[in-house]
């Protein structure tokens, strides 16, 4: 690679670097947040709907099997969540 | 010494520090694996664990735990001298802060994301997660006491301030309409609640602004209102313990989030324009003395500077964010130490600007004393930033509105969030006995109450002298959690246990003196009701801390113990 194009990419890599510097200190934690909310509600909507898989029975079953096909991409990190022992210094970060 | 000899000592220890020692530490006993996946790759929920470039983390990391801490420990240590103070903010961080802060996130990624509460349940004993909650809950109400007491006492009480904080409230609350209601660009949307934040701060200034908030707070001297504070502190705090409410009991997304943005543009800003200016100027430090003497009004050099100086050297704030932070956001093994580490040497760099402002910006130690010494170190931040910025044009009567205005969102939006998290620990640890507490409004009303009391009765220096003693402890609990975790794994655990003993024997000791002063020396010589009931407030929490600590050092001593015993050969 020429050198001229070596330091182009350098430069636009620094840049890209200073970009994301700044958004982690002014907007990341912003991003968390949002993807948080959604991911509690998805995760509450799927505690009412499939609550039998924890040992927790809502909804009756008829209504959770014909919802069961669009929740399972999410069961496993959805049980994992909710199982998850939790205590102040979770909520701290 | 000159201000640009001490801004190439800093780089020089960030060099040698970071890419020598760190970087050996890293390589050769934690040998990080970069193939290794890590927790935030193995249980990516889009939650709490979603991998993020190093980039992002490391603004991420040092915007979390860079807030007022780094500014006004070195403000008030320089009563000691400049040399004691610029020592332990580099020795401090070069052999402990950051150990700690990238020790716990290497903890955090490589026991799969957990917490410092599942941690020190896992790997010290059950009982120890318990006594970290009690700790923790002293500890927030102590971030509350001090923070609160910079803020409400002391830069609310200038006229020029409140109209400029205010600004930053109802900026931040458009600036949150604007982008999730009205979904308007963000560039767009900074532009202009940013220079609308300005326009406030700058119309702060301005006579008739002042001379309202002058009616407003009446004469200096006069009237005490209450627990022998002026009507301005009332007032001050009372705007405060407002804010606090709003940012606890409102949605996030409408209030305490956007606040957080606009105040990281204004703090930027501000903290670009100090360092330019210090860069034009260079100031030296005039006859600022290297040492004071042993004994100041915060207590003995050792251990009472040692706590004095939390966030610029080490923080046990550092090791919350770390662990179940950061750690469950890390792509590879390898980035823990540019963001952890490396986020701790840049704010030790933080600390020393703020050492400058105190040191260099008033050409001296009477300029530093006139502008209101350890008493009111953040009247002197702000004093010394107006100082700097004059030197890129800024008129000093509005960058010393902007000073404070800065310090004020900075203590603010932490405090805000302290507030939330006191409103949670509040409902986990007495909820069920107490079914009110775990209402929204009721548990935020308990915690700023006991705010308030903090505010109002115990002195700035005696305050802010608790609150790094518990900070700085946690710092050392969680030096010996890293140790432990090093031995569980079978690796070289010195560089955090060395650490983890100072730490700890330093702040137990920073705790019994300032249990002690205040038992028997503040407590028979107090004047009025307000002294003595600061004294015994300030003496019982530093007794309950004494005992958590003995207690989490016992259990980790054990804990200890354990592998070796197992290791030691049997008798034959």
């Amino acid at each position: 690679m020429p050198e001229e194009e070596q330091r182009d990419s350098k430069l636009k890599q620094l840049g890209r670097s200073v970009k994301e510097f700044l958004y982690g200190m002014a907007g990341h934690d912003m991003t968390r947040f949002a993807l948080k909310t959604r991911g509690s509600m998805e995760h509450l909507f799927i505690l009412i709907t499939m609550g039998d898989l924890l040992g927790i029975p809502i909804l009756p079953p008829y209504y959770s099997l014909r919802l069961l096909p669009y929740v399972v991409p999410q069961i496993s990190t959805w049980k994992r969540r909710m199982l998850r022992e939790r205590d102040l210094t979770d909520a701290l970060a | 010494m000159n201000s640009i000899l001490v801004l190439i000592l800093g780089a020089v220890v960030i060099y040698v520090g970071y890419f020598i020692y760190a970087r050996r530490i890293d390589q050769n006993v934690i040998q990080p694996d970069a193939k290794k996946a890590t927790p935030a790759k193995m249980f990516m929920d889009g939650v709490d664990f979603t991998p993020a470039s190093r980039n992002v983390l490391f603004g991420y990391q040092f915007k979390s735990i860079a807030a007022l801490g780094p500014i006004t420990g070195p403000i008030i240590a320089v009563q000691w001298g400049w040399f004691p103070a610029l020592l332990w903010i580099i020795l401090g961080t070069f052999f402990i802060g950051w150990v700690q802060d990238y020790g716990a996130m290497m903890m955090g990624v490589r026991r799969e994301g957990d917490s410092m509460g599942a941690l020190s349940y896992k790997l010290i004993s059950p009982r120890a997660r318990n006594i970290l909650m009690i700790f923790l809950y002293f500890y927030l109400l102590l971030i509350m006491g001090s923070f609160g007491n910079a803020v409400g006492k002391t830069l609310m009480i200038n006229p020029k301030v409140p109209l400029g904080m205010i600004a930053v409230v109802l900026m931040g609350i458009l600036a949150g309409q604007m982008t999730y209601k009205w979904k308007q660009d963000i560039i767009f949307t900074t532009a202009v609640t940013v220079a609308l934040t300005f326009l406030g701060i700058w119309l702060s200034t301005t006579a008739p602004v002042a001379k309202f908030f002058n009616g407003l707070y009446g004469l200096p001297e006069s009237p005490v209102w209450f627990l022998g504070n002026t009507q301005a502190q009332v007032i001050g705090t009372l705007l405060v313990i407002v804010f606090c409410y709003l940012g606890s009991v409102m949605p996030i997304w409408s209030f305490a989030q956007p606040i957080n943005y606009i105040s990281f543009w204004i703090v930027s800003l501000g903290v670009l324009g100090g360092v330019l200016g210090m860069l034009i100027w260079r100031p030296g430090m005039g006859d600022f003395p290297a040492f004071t003497k042993f004994t100041t009004a915060s207590g003995p050099l050792w251990p009472m500077l040692f706590v004095t100086i939390a966030c610029g050297a080490i923080s046990g704030w550092h090791s919350l964010v770390s662990s179940s932070g950061t750690a469950r956001q890390l792509e590879a093994e390898t980035d823990a130490m540019p963001v952890g580490g490396g986020a701790m040497f840049m704010e030790m760099f933080f600390a020393i600007v703020a050492f400058l402002t105190a040191t260099a910006a008033f050409g001296g130690f009477q300029g530093y004393q006139d502008a209101g010494g350890a008493g009111k170190a953040l009247a002197v931040f702000s004093g010394g930033l107006a100082n700097f910025l004059s030197h890129i044009g800024i008129p000093k009567d509005f960058g010393t509105a902007y000073g404070s205005v800065f310090l004020t969102i900075m203590a603010l939006t932490i405090m805000q969030l302290v507030i939330r998290f006191m409103r949670v620990a509040s409902a986990e640890l007495v909820g069920e006995k107490f079914p009110a507490m775990k209402n929204v409004h009721v548990g935020t009303i308990v915690a700023l109450i006991l705010t308030l009391v903090f505010v109002w009765v115990i002195p700035w220096l005696t305050i802010w002298s608790a609150f790094g003693a518990a900070n700085q402890l946690m710092a050392g609990l969680a030096l010996m959690l890293i140790a432990l975790w090093a031995m569980s794994e079978g690796r070289k655990h010195t560089w955090a246990l060395y650490p983890a003993a100072f730490m700890i024997v330093t702040t137990l000791a920073a705790l019994l003196y300032l249990a002690y002063d205040n038992f028997f020396v503040k407590l028979p010589k107090a004047a009025t009701a307000q002294a003595g009931i600061a004294a015994v407030l300030v003496g019982v929490i530093a007794l309950v801390l004494v005992i958590a600590a003995a207690i989490l050092v016992y259990d980790g001593w054990k804990a200890l113990r354990k592998p070796q015993e197992k290791k030691a050969p049997a008798k034959a």
